[in-house]
């Protein structure tokens, strides 16, 4: 069973701030990582991979330093990595990337069959959750968004039963190979690397495909083909505080002093939530 | 502003500014602009001053000050076949006979922007068997509801409801397609706007008019919640936008409400469609009630990441009427599971308390929760932002702090109600 994953290099958001005097980034010490929910997703598919025996190739659309990224999967046990990186790619939104990737994915599937694709649930640093589904309708193949579990492939009979997260609860779904999945973070717990897994990813080569090599029309690419843009990014909106306690001085006061406050300005609020309580 | 060796007045980038969009890569026409690490670089050589990185730069991040007229993005005539898409139209997500909430959260605001452009609500509403939803829509808000109802459209499947909505977008041609970040939603707002090739902000926090421009800004946030950006989708259509629920307001319902109902056919998908053998509705006591519902919460962040206490915590909790939460540090730590997590990645919350302790506050978990009518913070570090944003903050050690506040509620209530 042939699988490809898609990753992201993102900045390691929960160190991002911006200064909202200055509204200028406070990026000192942001390093680039791989998304979280790739490394489930590459973690899930290496797992597959043993129990089916087959072969994970990771793939990421990037400047040249996502190459990390993909070592990165490569120590985490996956066969191959492949980077997408072509200056046409840049500027590139949801839209974009999730033709990239397609046409990448269709490119490896010209030599050898894919069977599944396997996606981090979203990327950490735009939240979108957009890409892997727009990946699976370009290439036509079944989604599954939100698996937390595969229960089982079918190589004869080419189909593949998950577990899904939805609203309300769980959904066993089946759908016929070759699927695209978006995994959820309970799906796999990525482990640390063995020595020689450590040593091959980062001696083993990785070819790097641009634009020409995925087929790409230069209108569907990067900036060129996404129709949303920036218009303006800024500090996000400050609520103003309020009242302040410091239990430093003298804890019982403080707290009783917060109480007291609490319980005299919030009293419509308190009195409904207790008379629900007791009706 | 600075020049080459060979006098060239050049664009030069602040590092600090920049949040490595590469959209300046992209529109650089001699190709001199590099990622070094997160941040563009301009090689200033070969740069041949054209200002075009200044331009497209949303961040301001480049210094460029030669006197030139100014271009704006997308400057060039918008194609005029983008004027016959008419109207603000939102998805109506249907269970068990009723629209989701969050649909009529968006109904809502779609009527404020349907009257800023002086246009029509349209409800799109594929479904089996929702033609009461279709009054409902009305009453909340819509002027035109077009319809599927279809046996097709039974258990939401992307290839059925895709082509279901697709095709209505199609017939219809609304110019702002709007849609809950539900699950389904999100899903679903995927796979439509890569069909129909068109733009999509997913999770909006904010949505306006460019009058002027006739365009949607959509703002949500981004980089984790620590940046605002806002976006816009200039020369295609539907303009599309998903929300999360709680984020707009729920609007009045008005049975007295007149608007048009609009059947359409309905052809199924070809090809294998793949097949829901199970549903597993989610145990009360698996992830627990949910956040979303409860009127408190007693969030638990990272200073109170503590097994020890947690049953403390929980005492407070179901003292005031509600439940527990947590920030994602302590899903991370696997103290508490991942359904109670509030905030970008987690959920959205708009509790009537908010109980933060030992929570810092962080911008992608004060996005989850910016709804919540009163907060209040536990927290050692007067300078957390929680604690700058709370209604009410009590600094100190949240071990000590909140067993008092557990004996004074409940000394207070026993007063109240002998």
């Amino acid at each position: 069973m042939n699988i490809v994953c898609c990753i992201k290099q993102v900045p390691d958001t929960a160190q991002v701030k911006i200064d909202p005097d200055t509204n200028t980034l406070i990026r000192s010490g942001v390093e680039s990582i791989c998304n979280p929910y790739d490394l489930v997703a590459v973690e899930m598919a290496v797992r597959l991979a043993e129990r089916y025996s087959g072969k994970v190739t990771v793939i990421s659309m990037g400047p040249p330093q996502t190459e990390s990224a993909l070592r990165e999967c490569l120590a985490l046990g996956a066969d191959k990595a492949i980077l997408l990186s072509d200056r046409a790619f840049a500027g590139a939104d949801t839209l974009a990337t999730s033709y990239t990737l397609a046409q990448a994915i269709s490119r490896i599937a010209t030599d050898e069959t894919v069977d599944l694709v396997v996606c981090g649930k979203q990327a950490i640093d735009g939240d979108t959750a957009q890409t892997g589904p727009g990946t699976a309708t370009r290439l036509g193949y079944h989604q599954f968004t939100y698996v937390s579990e595969v229960i089982g492939v079918d190589l004869e009979k080419n189909t593949i039963t998950v577990r899904r997260e939805v609203e309300n609860g769980s959904e066993i779904i089946e759908g016929t190979l070759p699927a695209l999945l978006t995994v959820e973070l309970e799906a796999a717990s990525p482990g640390y690397a063995s020595l020689p897994e450590l040593v091959r990813s980062l001696i083993q080569e990785v070819p790097t495909w641009g634009a020409d090599d995925i087929k790409g029309s230069p209108e569907s690419l990067g900036l060129k083909g996404s129709p949303t843009w920036v218009k303006e990014i800024f500090a996000p909106p400050a609520r103003t505080g309020g009242l302040l306690f410091d239990s430093a001085e003298n804890k019982d006061q403080a707290i009783a002093d917060f109480l007291d406050v609490f319980f005299e300005k919030e009293h419509e609020i308190l009195d409904e939530l207790w008379s629900v309580d007791k009706g | 502003m600075p020049k080459n060796s060979k006098g060239k007045e050049i664009a030069e980038i602040i590092p600090d500014k920049c949040i490595g969009c590469q959209l300046c890569v992209a529109e650089c026409p001699v190709n001199v602009i590099t990622m070094e690490g997160a941040v563009a670089k301009i090689d200033p050589e070969p740069c041949i001053g054209c200002g075009k990185c200044f331009d497209i730069c949303p961040t301001a991040a480049v210094i460029f000050d030669k006197p030139r007229k100014k271009k704006v993005a997308g400057a060039v005539p918008r194609p005029s076949a983008l004027d016959e898409y008419q109207g603000v139209a939102v998805f109506i997500e249907a269970r068990d006979g009723h629209g989701a909430e969050v649909a009529w959260e968006l109904v809502g605001k779609a009527r404020e922007l349907a009257e800023k452009l002086g246009t029509r609500v349209l409800g799109f509403l594929p479904g089996t068997g929702v033609e009461s939803v279709a009054e409902e829509a009305i009453s909340y808000g819509c002027d035109v509801v077009h319809m599927i109802d279809n046996l097709i459209l039974g258990p939401y499947l992307p290839q059925t409801y895709g082509k279901a909505l697709v095709q209505l977008c199609r017939q219809a041609k609304p110019e702002i397609l709007l849609l809950g970040a539900t699950p389904l939603g999100r899903d679903l707002a995927s796979v439509v706007a890569t069909q129909l090739e068109t733009g999509l902000t997913a999770d909006c926090t904010g949505l306006d008019i460019d009058i002027q421009e006739r365009l949607l800004l959509m703002t949500r946030p981004t980089f984790g919640g620590n940046i605002m950006a806002t976006i816009f989708c200039r020369n295609h259509r539907p303009q599309m936008s998903t929300v999360r629920p709680k984020v707009m307001k729920l609007p009045q319902k008005d049975s007295s409400r007149q608007g048009e109902i609009h059947r359409l056919e309905f052809e199924a998908p070809d090809g294998t469609l793949p097949r829901i053998i199970d549903f597993i509705p989610k145990a009360a006591d698996v992830g627990g009630e949910d956040i979303n519902q409860a009127p408190v919460l007693v969030v638990v962040g990272k200073g109170a990441c503590d097994s020890q206490h947690l049953p403390m915590l929980e005492q407070l909790a179901q003292l005031m009427g509600g439940t527990i939460a947590c920030s994602r540090p302590v899903v991370e730590s696997g103290l508490l599971p991942y359904v109670r997590q509030v905030g970008q990645t987690g959920k959205t919350v708009a509790p009537k308390i908010y109980i933060g302790v030992g929570v810092s506050g962080a911008v992608q978990h004060l996005v989850g929760m910016q709804g919540t009518e009163k907060i209040i913070a536990i927290n050692s570090d007067r300078h957390a932002p929680m604690v700058q944003i709370a209604d009410y903050a009590i600094i100190g050690d949240y071990a000590e702090i909140v067993p008092e506040i557990i004996q004074g509620i409940e000394a207070r209530v026993k007063r109240s109600k002998p």
